[in-house]
């Protein structure tokens, strides 16, 4: 089969409107805003595709403003697909692919990325699993052939894994140190436990570290990092051409399987209000997290729940930030978020809390969360939330590692291919039905879950004078103290 | 009012691959009557503009007993001004979808507005607000509420973080109790509560005077209407009075300190920090060198055998920090569960003397060169990057050019060259702290073993 090329244009011009003539007077009336010019033409990124003969699809965006190039290879395997008694191994899976290849060992793999500068990068996330590179395009020759190499044929050697096992160990071991990192792997462990794969931690546990062999990384690896399981994006300074002859050959030992496809399973359903308090004696802060398995990114709601968030807490000026940290002084920063994923991931509402205000912030934050459920939010929030969204697209599209991010997601949520064409009428199309809606149906308090991960001593008496739920008091981990 | 290139639109040449990347960012480049100098850069790749204000005042501005206040005045700076209420700087912003912000370092303090092409006007008129009529509107109900938030900054970032005491115990080790480097950049809680009313109005006029800033603005715009604007908008502020800045003296520790700090920490950590040389100087892009050699990759000197061969620490780094007045390089190392900080006190220490005696080799060098090529081609990849870059340059070495030789410094660099001011500064008195665990100095590192 020959290299398939195809080109697809992400073609629409995209206009914002809202037009004003500006007159320079030299004599001003600072009372007078400036409220802007005609809305700048958006140029989508236009994406070139080409298929592999083992199957992977290149998708391929060129920009030639800088002489770099950006790869990212997406997989579409990542901690969705740890088995349950096998938490981390997705991640340790991709931490070691460039530790040692057939032709490489990890020193060597290290050296040549180092002699030409390039930045070579192996993750993953709950969606998926990445091999990311950055190199000047003058070196895609050399640290290429690297990243092929490390794809294709990593050999996860035993001395590597001992290494990178123990290094993980001491970083979990670390994270016992860092209250947010407490507070949010003990929130997804409360709210979705341990038969579910979002409810461990994705770098492992002490227990399943310690358990795992190369052999569980090799069969992860075979089972899933396939190329028919894959696209890579790349963003930069190069040639459609130039990129699939390099890698066709440097490629062709990466064979398709037959990989099996997973759904992440429903997660599980809270029937009241749960406090969950951790204990982190002298702490100055109390970091708090709010919320509930809410909604996956495939939802048809994705639209007017990103225009709800915006007004209640995804932004500087929101209500819940302005509440707890411009009226109040409570905090450094409020907020909340949707986290969309391919499964149901969670609503959160989450801050650093003043000690002493511990309990009065949750007041506030239970304040904002009802009074968006209860009554949405006014047309003036609703056109600031929406034009706000609107500007933010024409900023979305400046450098390649904003365009192979927003590619990304079109691959790891399977967004349609005029995803965004049609972005700009998606979010002008909400309505304030739509935002109420959506605020009754995802922000139902009485089922929401607290954690606060503080200094008990000082705060758990207030806290329980609220009476918002059943105080439930946990270790370290979220896990409920008997 | 002087012209760069003036039509030459952004473009990179690549001269060959043995030479490093050649850039040319073109820009205006001049003043008003004021004093405020304006840069204005056009890039038409993305519907983008980033305008950015710098005042050429930190930290190192302020008195003892008065830290934390060039922060706390960058807080009262977004709370609005004589024609902008509170709250509604941000608000006019975000309903545009821009992203903004400000940070203040030692030695300046930056504000941004990234913004859809079309509303550079507005921004520029914020920014001049504030520079030009911020005092009829800073209460002290703000002034107090921004206190609070920055009180919640400094727990949020220092004092409910593992190690995050260290930065300040180190710089009061390193530079003497008048030296302005001696204090954090974010305060301590006493002088935040101390700062008042008055301090805020003697801090404005003699800091955020348009001679005392610079105004960049970079991106997709038409920059005849841009400068038009800029005119209207900011040519009527009054230019403030000069006044004297810290100057760069010499420094040197009369001998080496060791520090042992109990922390909540699970790992135990060591600083070895150094005097060396300041930003924008060609020791600090040898020292920056040296820094790369010693811990960038697994095959550098000290990662080598810390953390990938014998495996005894979690991990290591190294850096040259370059501030406008002085320098300082700096090692920190994580010990692995288990370890004490004297073994890796003595990994380094013959790391470091078999260096200091042998040199380092061309091959390192060429590695580190790169590497800072490759940093300097990425800091210009969004128009945010070029615009700061060029008010950095502009308000710390008065030559806005620099962004076309950012590796200037890094030509012809060779091994000798680095051997020396490894030297140089290496072998002098160092400032040791070690971070343990509390209730286990015993795994601080010991003096002489």
């Amino acid at each position: 089969m020959k290299t398939r090329i195809e080109k697809v244009i992400f073609g629409l011009l995209l206009m914002i409107a809202t037009m004003q003539t500006v007159s320079a007077d030299d004599k001003i009336d600072r009372t007078q805003r400036p409220t802007g010019k005609p809305a700048p033409k958006i140029h989508l990124p236009e994406i070139q595709k080409a298929t592999l003969k083992n199957g992977l699809m290149v998708w391929l965006v060129e920009d030639h403003e800088l002489p770099t190039v950006a790869f990212n290879l997406v997989m579409n395997a990542g901690a969705d697909h740890d088995p349950l008694a096998q938490p981390g191994l997705a991640s340790i899976t991709a931490d070691m692919m460039d530790e040692g290849t057939k032709a490489r060992s990890a020193l060597q793999i290290s050296e040549e990325l180092d002699a030409v500068g390039a930045s070579l990068g192996t993750s993953s996330n709950l969606d998926g699993s990445y091999v990311t590179l950055n190199t000047l395009s003058k070196y895609l020759p050399k640290s290429l052939d690297v990243f092929a190499d490390v794809v294709a044929h990593p050999t996860f050697p035993d001395k590597e894994f001992q290494r990178i096992r123990k290094q993980r160990l001491a970083t979990l071991l670390q994270q016992k140190d860092q209250p947010p990192a407490i507070a949010t792997n003990a929130y997804y462990y409360l709210l979705y436990g341990s038969n579910h794969p979002y409810g461990n931690n994705p770098s492992g546990s002490e227990a399943s570290l310690n358990v795992m062999a190369t052999s569980d990384l090799v069969a992860f690896y075979q089972k899933y990092l396939r190329p028919n399981n894959a696209i890579l994006i790349v963003v930069g300074d190069t040639k459609l051409a130039e990129i699939t002859s390099r890698l066709e050959s440097a490629l062709a030992d990466w064979q398709p399987g037959d990989v099996a496809s997973l759904t992440v399973p429903p997660p599980p359903v809270q029937d009241k209000m749960h406090v969950y308090l951790i204990d982190k004696p002298g702490a100055p802060q109390s970091e708090v997290r709010i919320g509930y398995p809410s909604l996956p990114r495939s939802t048809p709601d994705f639209f007017p729940v990103t225009v709800m968030n915006r007004i209640l807490g995804g932004q500087f000026s929101s209500r819940i930030n302005m509440n707890l940290r411009e009226r109040h002084g409570y905090t450094y920063g409020a907020g909340t978020s949707f986290r969309f994923l391919k499964g149901i991931g969670p609503f959160t509402a989450s801050g650093g809390i003043v000690t002493e205000k511990t309990d009065s912030s949750l007041i506030e934050f239970m304040h904002e969360i009802n009074t968006m459920w209860e009554k949405g939010m006014s047309s003036e929030e609703l056109s600031f939330a929406k034009k706000g969204l609107l500007g933010n697209f024409a900023l979305a599209f400046e450098t390649p590692a904003q365009i192979a991010g927003a590619l990304q997601n079109v691959i790891l949520y399977g967004l349609p291919e005029n995803y965004f064409n049609t972005y700009l009428q998606n979010i002008d199309a909400v309505s304030l039905d739509d935002v109420q809606r959506v605020a009754k149906k995802y922000l139902d308090a009485s089922k929401m879950a607290v954690v606060v991960v503080g200094d008990l001593a000082r705060i758990k008496e207030g806290v329980a004078a609220l009476k918002l739920g059943d105080i439930v008091l946990c270790d370290i981990d979220g896990h409920p103290i008997p | 009012m002087y012209h760069m290139s003036k039509f030459l639109p952004f473009i990179l040449v690549m001269v060959n691959s043995m030479s490093f990347t050649q850039t040319n960012v073109s820009f205006d480049q001049y003043r008003l009557d004021n004093g405020l100098t304006v840069i204005v850069h056009e890039d038409h790749s993305a519907p983008v503009a980033a305008v950015v204000a710098m005042y050429h005042v930190g930290s190192k501005n302020e008195k003892v007993k008065r830290t934390g206040f060039a922060h706390l005045f960058e807080h009262v700076m977004f709370k609005g001004s004589e024609h902008v209420a509170d709250g509604e700087h941000f608000k006019l912003l975000q309903e545009i979808g821009a992203n903004i912000n400000g940070f203040t370092t030692e030695d300046g303090t930056t504000y941004f507005e990234v913004v859809p092409s079309n509303y550079v006007e507005l921004a520029l008129y914020l920014e001049s607000d504030r520079m030009g009529f911020l005092l009829p509107a800073v209460t002290q109900e703000k002034l107090d509420n921004q206190r609070d938030v920055v009180k919640n900054e400094r727990r949020q970032r220092v004092d409910n973080v593992p190690y995050g005491t260290a930065d300040e115990r180190i710089a009061k080790a390193l530079f003497p109790e008048t030296h302005p480097y001696n204090w954090p950049v974010i305060g301590y809680m006493e002088d935040l509560s101390a700062a008042s009313l008055s301090d805020v109005h003697d801090f404005l006029k003699t800091y955020y005077a348009p001679n005392n800033a610079c105004l960049v603005v970079a991106g997709d715009f038409n920059p005849s209407e841009v400068k038009s604007w800029i005119e209207k908008y900011f040519g009527s502020i009054p230019r403030g009075k000069d006044f004297e800045r810290p100057a760069q003296v010499p420094l040197s520790l009369n001998g080496s300190k060791q520090i042992v700090l109990e922390d909540k920490v699970q790992l135990p950590r060591l600083f070895l920090t150094w005097h060396t040389a300041p930003n924008y100087s060609r020791e600090h892009a040898v020292m920056s060198v040296l820094a790369n050699i010693l811990t960038r990759g697994k095959n550098s000197r000290l990662y080598k055998p810390l953390v990938y061969e014998n495996q005894i620490a979690q991990s290591i780094s190294a850096a040259q920090e370059g501030l406008e007045i002085a320098g300082y390089f700096q090692i920190d190392v994580t010990a692995k569960p288990g370890r004490n900080l004297t073994e890796m006190q003595t990994v380094i220490d013959s790391v470091l003397q078999y260096l200091l005696k042998n040199g380092v080799t061309a091959a390192e060098v060429e590695k580190a060169l790169t590497a800072a090529e490759v940093s300097s081609v990425n800091g210009l990849s969004t128009v945010l990057g070029k615009a700061t870059n060029l008010a950095f340059y502009y308000s710390y070495t008065g030559d806005p050019t620099w962004i076309n030789r950012q590796m200037k410094l890094y030509e012809g660099i060779t091994p000798d060259e680095v051997l020396a001011a490894a030297r140089k500064y290496l072998m002098q008195p160092s400032v040791s702290l070690s971070v343990v665990p509390v209730g286990k100095p015993e795994l601080a590192a010991k003096k002489g073993e």
